[in-house]
């Protein structure tokens, strides 16, 4: 269970990228986070590995907060699937995917890159799990298509068997058919594990198919928290409302010229 | 759901569009004041002279000035560089060790006359004094004794690289501001590099025979602790540099430093490794030859020997092997820079 206790973030030039949100995430929940563009989405999950720093408010992972202290227990239960695969682009898919055991291989053997055969076994199992065939394991990273580097970023994510898994917009890059493949990886490969995910999406019909809940959140906040059957149009406008000027800047007449004067002076 | 609406500009009004030009005045006094800068250093640095003196040089060539000090000393030192000297003659009779029957490779003993003016003590005149002497004549042995040399040089070259490498691999951990533990380990880091870097190989050569004597030790030392500043700094920034994608990835599971470097930085960044080492490799041949000149091994102790005795045909062959030892290295490590990169 991810709990979050008014959590808050202000960057150092004073944007507020999240205002004391509380929200509780219970186990095995596939939690999705929707919002426009800088709504806070990635500074949330971040908050949950302490990659970010809040400024205010705390974290807990079953019970248990984050601190310096903690951290480094704490983080190698919980993985995380980027947006761009951060993956090592010169090593191979396999160098990848062990990459993912790093927190419990000694130093010496991580630094040699001799991994016991249980872990080059379960490197393997993971990489047909995802989708990918043998003859892509010592190919780099890098030479493989967008897709691909996702379905080996997602293996990564599973090698230490995590019980939370952070999916940080991890279809932003992919066409929508893939998008659906690797969602319907991350879901049911954390489904065998009763992990709880919590992923970040832009496209809103991915986040009615996967998600067991959606929160909407803008401007920092959270704005929806509900069923995606809770999740309707109406629902969808509003949260996306004002937001959608900067991707398409259409004015309608001079009724809207108005009401936007009226916006800004109320802004 | 109560949502502020995200401020937009209101239709119609005039935004202050304008593309300046991109020079002004102060570029211009900026460029006289860097006129008058270079004629100053030039006048101290003689290169109106070096001008007066290339012009007669070029003048004299094509044939309109008598003479040119420049073309002068060249043809001189050319003359005598010429033709390069290959093989050694030495006399049978101060060869103590020497088996007739089995002669170094290519070796001949070959008799020569020589006259030597003797004074004879009784008429007071100076006479000549004809002697068979046996001469030892080795068709290839300056060249070899080059070959030799030069392969001393290379690895001196080659350790001064190594050792210059495994001191740079703990300098640049320290000196990545990223990765260095606290600001103290990163200023120290930064200074042993920047105060290696500052200190030419020549003149750590020259302190370095004083202490470990004539020889390549000194030569070995003298490049390593050189090069170990160059390549902490460029293995440093590097690191700094490389994309911090991996690194985030590895870091969010709690990798550790050490191995989120060694997953998520090293291979990234070791094909610009490979490259300044070969160039490092490159370079410490080439400075290889120029601190033997102190005394510190290799085919620059031979270099300088020769060069104080005026056998420039014997510098000629010496600078010829250098060329193409130097030559070679580059086809090398391009060769080698390709297939790894």
């Amino acid at each position: 269970m991810i709990e979050f206790q008014e959590i808050s973030k202000k960057w150092p030039d004073g944007t507020a990228a999240l205002s004391d949100v509380s929200v509780s995430i219970p186990k095995g929940q596939f939690c999705v986070i929707l919002g426009p563009s800088g709504a806070g989405k990635s500074t949330l999950l971040r908050a949950v590995n302490g990659l970010m720093q809040p400024t205010g408010g705390r974290v807990l992972i079953d019970n248990v907060e984050l601190t310096p202290v903690s951290a480094c227990s704490l983080r190698r239960r919980v993985a995380m699937i980027h947006q761009h695969f951060n993956l090592t682009s010169r090593m191979s898919v396999a160098a990848n995917v062990l990459a993912g055991l790093l927190p419990v291989v000694s130093t010496s053997r991580a630094i040699l890159g001799w991994f016991t055969p249980a872990h080059r076994a379960k490197a393997c199992a993971l990489l047909e799990r995802v989708g990918l065939n043998p003859k892509h394991v010592h190919r780099r990273a890098g030479e493989l298509s967008g897709g691909q580097q996702q379905r080996v970023g997602v293996a990564r994510a599973f090698m230490l068997d995590p019980e939370v898994v952070l999916a940080d917009e991890p279809v932003a890059s992919l066409d929508p058919k893939i998008s659906r493949e690797i969602l319907k990886l991350i879901r049911d490969a954390a489904r065998e594990r009763n992990a709880t995910v919590l992923c970040s999406l832009h496209q809103v019909d991915l986040a009615r198919e996967f998600g067991d809940r959606i929160v909407g959140m803008r401007d920092g906040k959270i704005v929806f928290d509900g069923t995606p059957e809770e999740f309707t149009e109406e629902r969808v406008e509003a949260l996306y409302h004002g937001a959608r000027w900067e991707d398409a800047p259409v004015v309608e007449g001079d009724a809207s010229l108005d009401e936007m004067t009226l916006q800004l002076a109320v802004a | 759901m109560d949502m502020k609406p995200i401020p937009v500009p209101a239709q119609g009004t005039k935004l202050d569009w304008h593309l300046d030009q991109p020079y002004r005045a102060k570029h211009l006094l900026l460029l006289i004041a860097v006129f008058a800068l270079l004629i100053f250093t030039g006048h101290r640095t003689e290169m109106d002279k070096m001008v007066v003196m290339t012009g007669q040089a070029v003048g004299n060539i094509v044939g309109l000035t008598d003479d040119s000090q420049v073309v002068r000393g060249l043809l001189r030192v050319g003359e005598s560089m010429w033709p390069p000297a290959i093989g050694t003659e030495e006399e049978v009779a101060r060869l103590t060790d020497l088996d007739r029957e089995h002669l170094p490779f290519l070796a001949s003993i070959e008799t020569r006359e020589r006259v030597e003016q003797h004074l004879n003590t009784d008429s007071l005149q100076m006479e000549e004094h004809r002697e068979q002497v046996e001469l030892l004549v080795k068709p290839l042995g300056y060249a070899w004794t080059v070959f030799i040399k030069m392969l001393e040089t290379i690895e001196i070259a080659l350790w001064g690289t190594l050792f210059s490498v495994v001191l740079s691999v703990p300098l640049a951990w320290y000196a990545a501001r990223n990765y260095s533990y606290n600001r103290f380990t990163y200023t120290l880091a930064r200074g042993t590099i920047s105060l290696l870097r500052s200190m030419p190989e020549l003149i750590v050569a020259l302190f370095l025979v004083l202490a470990y004597g004539f020889g390549p030790i000194a030569g070995v030392l003298a490049l390593g602790l050189h090069a170990a500043g160059f390549l902490g700094k460029f293995y440093a920034e590097d690191i700094e540099n490389a994309d911090k994608k991996p690194q985030e990835a590895l870091e969010a599971i709690g990798a550790g430093k050490l191995k989120t470097l060694w997953y998520g930085v090293m291979p990234q960044v070791v094909p610009q490794y490979i490259a300044y080492t070969l160039y490092i490799l490159d370079r410490n041949v080439r400075m290889a030859t120029v601190i033997g000149l102190v005394g510190a091994g290799g085919v620059g102790q031979e270099l300088k020997g020769r060069f104080d005795m005026f056998q420039y045909d014997h510098v000629a062959t010496i600078l010829i092997a250098i060329f193409i030892v130097v030559f070679l290295l580059d086809q090398f490590s391009a060769r080698l820079r390709a297939k790894l990169i």
